[in-house]
């Protein structure tokens, strides 16, 4: 049977979500252009009075938010509470540029351990449950959202961070971890650690995993789900919005519900900004409505992603997000067409390699270069180049079927690619240097 | 009938890659009897006949990389001119289909060893036997 850590909200009719976000988006709209000046600036430029917002009908009225602004507002410029009532900073992890930092009141932080107990209580986690963190610790949310989820639900909470792999796995023995937090890379990491020790998922008590902080695809949790002998389950989040949690995958494993009376979303045209209708893909963009310290309306994930409301196998109502495509940021435009790191991961699996791989992108005569390390299997190898030189070129035209580009593959040895505890390191785009 | 195994290690277009598989192999006191290193521009594959196959494997394996035994024919035959041609003059009218192949590192004054990869084993070390060529056992080889 289906459990929810709060019912009323997660299966609540739509009229009275509606109603519910109508009235918190109202008071949001107030509270910020009160408080925050740059924001105040953003909806008088636009001629916006927060009493032109009078509903979610009105939303799209208001001006969006983007990194640059955070970058820009950077540290306090978006703070709509005085720091005397905040209790905690986040941040990303500023590979991209300047970091953001995201403060929180204890109000935020409750809520944002809410959403995060939703997401355990979905893949069967209760008090009985032992709840095995590795998401990194410290300023990235991954540890302290799911750890804070942990404790509402009443889990017994191994608080491991990442990293030291074959200690986790003793962990997950001698404590009999139930349900494991971590990314999806660092999953696939430790299942391969578990068989490199000489265990098999019947030594571990694991049945759930959370994992989330990056793309991951079908095929990958397939591998994941077999190795640790698991379901594994998405969760979604930005620090910007609060960190893991925003959505959250059910047992239907088709998309994440999202925790729509703290976070409204849409979906628009990444081009012109328009609003999209439910079903079709676009930018996700992000109203948070019971944020205090630092709420932001209108931000813009860059993630690519559908949105529906078809009915749920779970019974929750809350709207569901698909798996995002990929961010505009990871998108790669190479020879003219859109590449994303994840449709080539998807060929990797399905063509029987593992989704270790590092692309390297360059330019060299005015031309783009698409090269593609992926680790084999051992039982790959054959003792014929001829073999290994067909597994390539069998590869590199299956790739292009999916990218309408052709990739050079390379094979290489098992682990011999660098793997990452945090976030991986997928793409390598020399083109960037030369500009 | 006398198969041989070789061993087969991938080995990476990096520097140091073939240094560091041949140096796991002399920390175990292996010695190589016969080797060849197929390459091209983005990997090599080290083939060896080794005094141990199967420690060489292990040891191998354990250091994370990628290893495939094969069998493969050998043959001892004398080191005048016209032996290997009268080798594969046999193999062809059989209708064997060699691979590769390529020489023991040691020889005698009056012999020379080589491993040959075929497409049908069986058949030609029949035919091999049939003609008198002298095949080599891993018992040799471990001796030699």
């Amino acid at each position: 049977m289906e459990r929810y850590w709060n019912e009323e909200i997660e299966c609540m009719s739509r009229e009275d979500m509606k109603k519910l976000q109508d009235e918190r988006l109202v008071a949001q709209v107030k509270h910020v252009y009160e408080n925050v000046e740059y924001y105040r600036n953003l909806m008088d430029e636009k001629g916006v009075k927060p009493e032109d917002i009078r509903s979610t009908d009105d939303l799209h009225k208001l001006p969006f938010l983007s990194k640059a602004d955070l970058r820009d507002a950077y540290p306090y410029g978006l703070l709509a509470k005085p720091l005397s009532e905040c209790v905690r900073i986040h941040s990303t992890s500023g590979t991209t540029g300047k970091r953001v930092v995201a403060f929180y009141t204890q109000n935020d932080i409750d809520l944002w351990d809410d959403c995060c107990a939703r997401a355990i209580t979905a893949v069967g986690g209760t008090n009985e449950d032992v709840c095995q963190v590795c998401y990194g610790y410290g300023l990235f949310t991954g540890g302290a959202g799911l750890n804070g989820g942990s404790h509402k639900v009443g889990s017994l909470t191994l608080p491991m961070s990442s990293g030291n792999t074959e200690r986790q796995i003793q962990f997950m023995r001698d404590l009999g971890s139930t349900i494991l937090c971590c990314t999806p890379s660092y999953a696939a990491y430790i299942g391969e650690t578990l068989h490199d020790m000489g265990f098999t998922p019947d030594d571990v008590k694991l049945k759930a995993g959370i994992f989330g902080a990056e793309p991951w695809t079908e095929e990958m949790r397939r591998s994941i789900e077999k190795s640790l002998g698991i379901k594994a389950y998405d969760i979604y989040g930005l620090t910007e919005i609060s960190g893991p949690g925003v959505a959250f995958e059910c047992s239907e494993q088709n998309g994440m519900h999202i925790n729509e009376d703290n976070f409204i979303p849409e979906i628009i045209n990444p081009e012109t900004g328009e609003v999209l209708p439910d079903g079709e893909v676009g930018e996700l963009v992000f109203t948070s409505i019971t944020k205090e310290a630092f709420p932001l309306l209108r931000y813009r994930t860059r993630d690519l992603c559908v949105l529906s409301r078809k009915k749920c196998s779970c019974g929750r109502t809350l709207i569901k997000m698909t798996k995002p495509m990929g961010r505009s940021d990871d998108m790669m435009i190479i020879r003219g067409v859109n590449v994303f790191p994840s449709q080539i991961e998807t060929v990797l699996i399905e063509q029987g390699y593992t989704p270790n791989y590092l692309i390297e992108v360059d330019r060299v005569n005015n031309s783009d270069t698409l090269d593609i390390s992926v680790e084999m299997n051992p039982e790959q190898l054959s003792d014929k180049v001829k073999d290994m030189q067909d597994k390539e070129r069998k590869l590199a035209g299956a790739i292009k079927t999916m990218l309408g580009i052709s990739p050079k593959v390379h094979l290489v040895s098992p682990k011999s690619i660098a793997r990452s505890e945090g976030k991986a390191v997928r793409v390598i785009d020399r083109r960037k240097l030369h500009d | 009938m006398a198969d041989v195994r070789q061993i087969s290690v991938f080995i990476n277009n990096k520097p140091n890659q073939l240094n560091e598989a041949v140096r796991h192999l002399k920390d175990e006191g292996i010695n190589i009897r016969a080797m060849s290193l197929a390459d091209t521009k983005d990997f090599g594959i080290l083939r060896i006949i080794v005094s141990d196959t199967q420690k060489a494997c292990d040891v191998l394996k354990d250091s994370g990389y990628a290893v495939i035994i094969t069998d493969v024919v050998t043959v001892s035959i004398p080191d005048t001119a016209g032996q290997l041609s009268r080798v594969l003059d046999i193999l062809g009218s059989e209708g064997v289909n060699v691979e590769y192949l390529y020489a023991f590192l040691g020889t005698s004054e009056k012999s020379v060893s080589f491993v040959i990869r075929v497409d049908d084993n069986v058949k030609a070390s029949s035919a091999l036997t049939n003609a008198g060529i002298i095949q080599l056992t891993e018992n040799d080889i471990a001796e030699m």
